[in-house]
């Protein structure tokens, strides 16, 4: 309590009330003005105790007492003063009252009784329509669910309906788009086919403009020297002519006088030199479609003369350059006569030149080769020209008809090499197929299929032996009659090309890892020798090196142009011949002669060399 | 600020313990007991006692009941002075509780006004606020104020709440601060023993140098023989409110803060009991008393 706080300050103080009276202030302006306050306050506190706090229970117990006794006073008087009127009827009175006032409480009891009941019973149905509205509501509850699923379901399939029709619609337009291109494209069908047929058919009447014109030439040829034949006379000559380069060698009289009247006429198709047959053959010149038939003679081609090379010389320089071909030339071959040679290449044609003067002319072209040529053969009498060619095929020409005589297939890949065998009328060709096919030249079909290990890359065929060099860096030898392999010779890597020297004893291999062999094949040890050079590298696989016709050196084309001569002998380079091919060399032939070498490139460039 | 708020708490709050008995003149049916009461400071007689009427009616008969008076010790009771005025002035030197005796015959119209009803103490009242604002505020703000708010003012006093009644009663506290307080300060200097009843003249709280009056200079313009001269044992008690501040007391923080509800500052003096000449044992007693009351708390 505040005042019992207060309290000990007074008690301290000298304030309070004090019997003096105010204290005066002994210096007036040292108190401060707090000092009047706070005595002011402890004045009231005091006050308040004394005067206030110490008769505040008291009084207020005295009051609460008083209130008592006077409640209690009251009471006695009022119960003192009512018996004194008259007591007994009021007594009465109030029995009187009592019971009414039971029978009363026993009504309304009763009446309350009553309405409780009621109260009750109401209750009851108040419940049970309560229960029943519960459950009506519970089924409309039901209710709207599943008028609410059926709805989600009817909005899902309606969507599903609405993808499925913009499905449809995209189908629909990619449909049309299809069907308009679709018939775009047969109109732009049906142009190309227009146009193929109409360029094949005018191939086709140029072709057959082209053989009528022949034919005809031929024809009126013909015609003409029947005329002149018909009116000359004919003077029996026994003598036989002199054999002329382009003629075959002089056989019985039977043949002279055809020859010497069809000198001129060898461009075609040699009819057989008997007298009886003379008019089956003139019949046979106009049947210019047959083939196969009268491609040889019985006669011709059993012997022949063969050329012998006395020495070849070492090319020093390029006589002539040109662009022989259309396209990269693959093969080069001189003829057993030094004059004429053949390349051939992946335009599809063998062009023959002549070497006259130092230069190559350009004397024929035979086509027929429906893809590249691999390789070319003369045949000993130089009258024929066997090639192989990437259509899977072999053909031969007769020098003076530029459609092929014969047409060899049966490859089921590119032939690779065709060689004219040891054996008349018989052409060796090997292929990709790893197959060696023997050929029957009259028959023109082939005889003996044999089966090799791996890709057949060249053939050459000597007297008893046909060899053949792989892709498996085999050389294999195989006996000519029997076909059946004798020998096998490892080679330094994959063969690209096989060569004979004229003697037929030493074989050259050239290899794909810049490598040439030569072996003796008469030896029984079969010792090699390898001839390398630095920069020469084997340009393809198909790369030709060849043996000068002397067998003293070697000749091979480098893959970067230059043309690599070597002493067969001594195992060292010759000469090197750059600078006049521009890419690599896949083919080189050494001339009959000796004189002239010529290498040709896969850049269309045919190079004739020779030492002067 | 918190000193002076509760300054004026215990100054409203402050109660006198009283015990009322009847006079033995009056006709009763049984003996009356007396009746103890705490009656406030503040407040009129007639206000706050209904209770003790009610008491001492329960022993009467209704016939012999006329209008209720007080006395003490033969001098009757004016109601309209406030009951702390009442108390000190007449028995602030005695022992407690307050002896008041009540009548209800011969009502001395001479001495006392009539109090019929509450009504007749309101109009006192608030006759009392309006005569302190026109000394204060040259009425002022007590003109400015509402019925409503005058009437908070009396139900303040009547129904005992400090806070309802002080809610008014600051404006009537509030002084423009170029003045430095009221106009005049409204007072009353009652004196034991006297002729007059009261003393109350025209008094400015700053004087015209700008200095605050005190109490001191109060009293020695107004009633210069209370305070005594320099070396003069003190012969008058001036209390209000039952205390005794000291005379450099503010005149201005005085009308403020002790001020009673009608907002006039009731002074009591008397003469004190030592130099009346009451000496050897009485004046011991006085001592005594004095010194119990002072000393009496637990």
């Amino acid at each position: 309590m505040a005042a019992v706080t207060s309290r000990r300050i007074t008690t301290d103080s000298a304030g309070g009330s004090d019997p003096r009276g105010p204290v005066l202030p002994p210096g007036g302006s040292g108190r401060s003005a707090e000092t009047w306050k706070r005595h002011i306050v402890r004045q009231l506190k005091h006050r308040d105790l004394s005067q206030h706090a110490m008769f505040q229970d008291l009084i207020r117990f005295y009051t609460q007492l008083l209130e008592k006794t006077s409640l209690a006073k009251g009471i006695l008087s009022c119960s003192l003063r009512r018996p004194s009127p008259d007591s007994s009827s009021s007594i009465s009175a109030l029995l009187h009252q009592n019971s009414q006032l039971k029978k009363t409480t026993g009504e309304l009891a009763y009446q309350v009784v009553e309405l409780q009941q009621q109260i009750k019973i109401k209750e009851c149905v108040l419940e049970e329509q309560h229960a029943r509205l519960a459950e009506e509501e519970c089924r409309l509850a039901g209710a709207f669910d599943s008028h609410r699923e059926l709805q989600e379901r009817v909005e899902r399939v309606q969507g599903k309906n609405g993808v499925l029709k913009t499905e449809y619609d995209a189908l629909l337009e990619r449909q049309r788009g299809a069907e308009t291109r679709l018939r775009e494209e047969k109109v732009r069908g049906g142009h190309l086919v227009e146009d193929m047929i109409h360029l094949k058919q005018q191939a086709a009447a140029r072709m057959n403009s082209r053989n009528e014109r022949r034919s005809r030439a031929r024809e009126a040829n013909l015609q003409k020297e029947l005329q002149t034949a018909a009116r000359s006379k004919v003077t029996i000559d026994s003598s036989s002519s002199a054999p002329t380069s382009r003629s075959t060698s002089p056989k019985n009289e039977n043949q002279d006088q055809e020859s010497t009247e069809q000198r001129h006429t060898r461009l075609f198709r040699s009819a057989s030199a008997t007298s009886p047959r003379i008019l089956s053959s003139i019949r046979e010149l106009f049947d210019r479609k047959r083939r196969g038939h009268s491609v040889c003679s019985l006669e011709e081609d059993l012997t022949c003369p063969v050329g012998i090379c006395l020495s070849a010389r070492v090319p020093a320089r390029a006589l002539h350059v040109l662009d022989a071909h259309e396209q990269g030339i693959n093969a080069v071959r001189f003829s057993s006569s030094s004059d004429l040679l053949a390349t051939g290449g992946t335009d599809r044609v063998i062009k023959l030149w002549e070497v006259r003067a130092g230069s190559l002319t350009h004397r024929a072209t035979l086509d027929g080769s429906t893809e590249g040529i691999t390789c070319i053969e003369f045949d000993p009498t130089g009258l024929r020209i066997l090639a192989a060619s990437y259509d899977k095929s072999a053909l031969l020409w007769r020098l003076d008809d530029s459609v092929p005589k014969l047409t060899l297939t049966g490859h089921i890949r590119k032939v690779t090499a065709a060689r004219f065998s040891s054996l008349p009328h018989q052409v060796v060709t090997g292929s990709a197929d790893r197959t060696i096919r023997l050929w029957d030249l009259q028959r023109a079909a082939c005889v003996q299929v044999v089966e090799v290990a791996s890709y057949c890359s060249d053939l050459v065929c000597s007297e008893n032996c046909i060899i053949s060099g792989h892709f498996d860096s085999k050389i294999r030898v195989w006996d000519t009659r029997a076909v059946s392999c004798v020998q096998e010779l490892p080679a330094q890597g994959k063969v690209t090309s096989l060569d004979l020297s004229a003697d037929h004893r030493q074989l050259l291999s050239c290899c794909r890892d810049d490598c040439l062999q030569l072996v003796d094949l008469r030896r029984r040890s079969n010792d090699r020798m390898c001839f390398r050079a630095e920069g020469f590298k084997c340009g393809s696989d198909s790369t030709k090196a060849v043996i000068s016709p002397d067998g003293c050196f070697l000749a091979a084309g480098s893959a970067d142009g230059t043309v690599y001569v070597w002493n067969a002998s001594t195992n060292n380079l010759e000469t090197r011949l750059p600078d006049k091919h521009s890419s690599s060399i896949s083919a080189v032939s050494w001339s009959l002669s000796g004189e002239y070498v010529v290498s040709v490139d896969k850049s269309r460039r045919a190079v004739l060399w020779s030492d002067i | 600020m918190a000193d002076d708020k509760d300054v004026l708490r215990d100054v409203w709050f402050g109660r006198i313990p009283t015990c009322f008995t009847l006079n033995q003149d009056e006709v009763t049916e049984r003996e009356a007991e007396p009746y103890y009461l705490l009656l406030p400071r503040v407040s009129y007689l007639t206000l706050v006692t209904d209770k003790v009427k009610k008491h001492f009616l329960k022993v009467m008969k209704a016939e012999d009941v006329e209008e209720m008076w007080f006395e003490y010790e033969g001098t009757p009771l004016k109601w309209h002075y406030p009951i702390g005025v009442l108390f000190d002035l007449h028995a602030s030197n005695t022992v407690l509780p307050w002896s008041i005796t009540v009548h209800f015959k011969n009502f001395p119209d001479r001495d006392l006004l009539h109090c019929p009803s509450n009504s007749v103490i309101e109009a006192h009242f608030m006759s009392s606020i309006k005569e302190a604002d026109a000394l204060k505020h040259k009425s002022q703000v007590v003109n400015d104020m509402q019925k409503k708010d005058h009437k908070q003012l009396w139900m303040g006093l009547q129904n005992d709440k400090f806070d309802q009644f002080w809610a008014m009663n600051r404006k009537l506290m509030e002084y423009p601060t170029e003045e430095g307080g009221f106009r005049y300060i409204p007072f009353r200097i009652y004196q034991a023993m006297s002729d007059r009843p009261f003393i109350q003249k025209l008094f400015r709280p700053i004087s015209p140098e700008g200095n605050a009056h005190t109490l001191g200079n109060l009293l020695k313009e107004m009633y210069p023989t209370a305070i005594p001269n320099d070396g003069e044992p003190k012969r008058y008690q001036v209390v209000i409110h039952g205390i005794e501040p000291l005379l450099e007391t503010p005149l201005q923080w005085l009308s403020e803060h002790l001020s009673h509800p009608d907002n006039f500052l009731h002074i009591s003096s008397w003469i004190t009991q030592e130099t009346v000449g009451l000496n050897g044992g009485n004046s011991e007693l006085t001592d005594s008393l004095m010194r119990g009351r002072s000393e009496s708390c637990p």
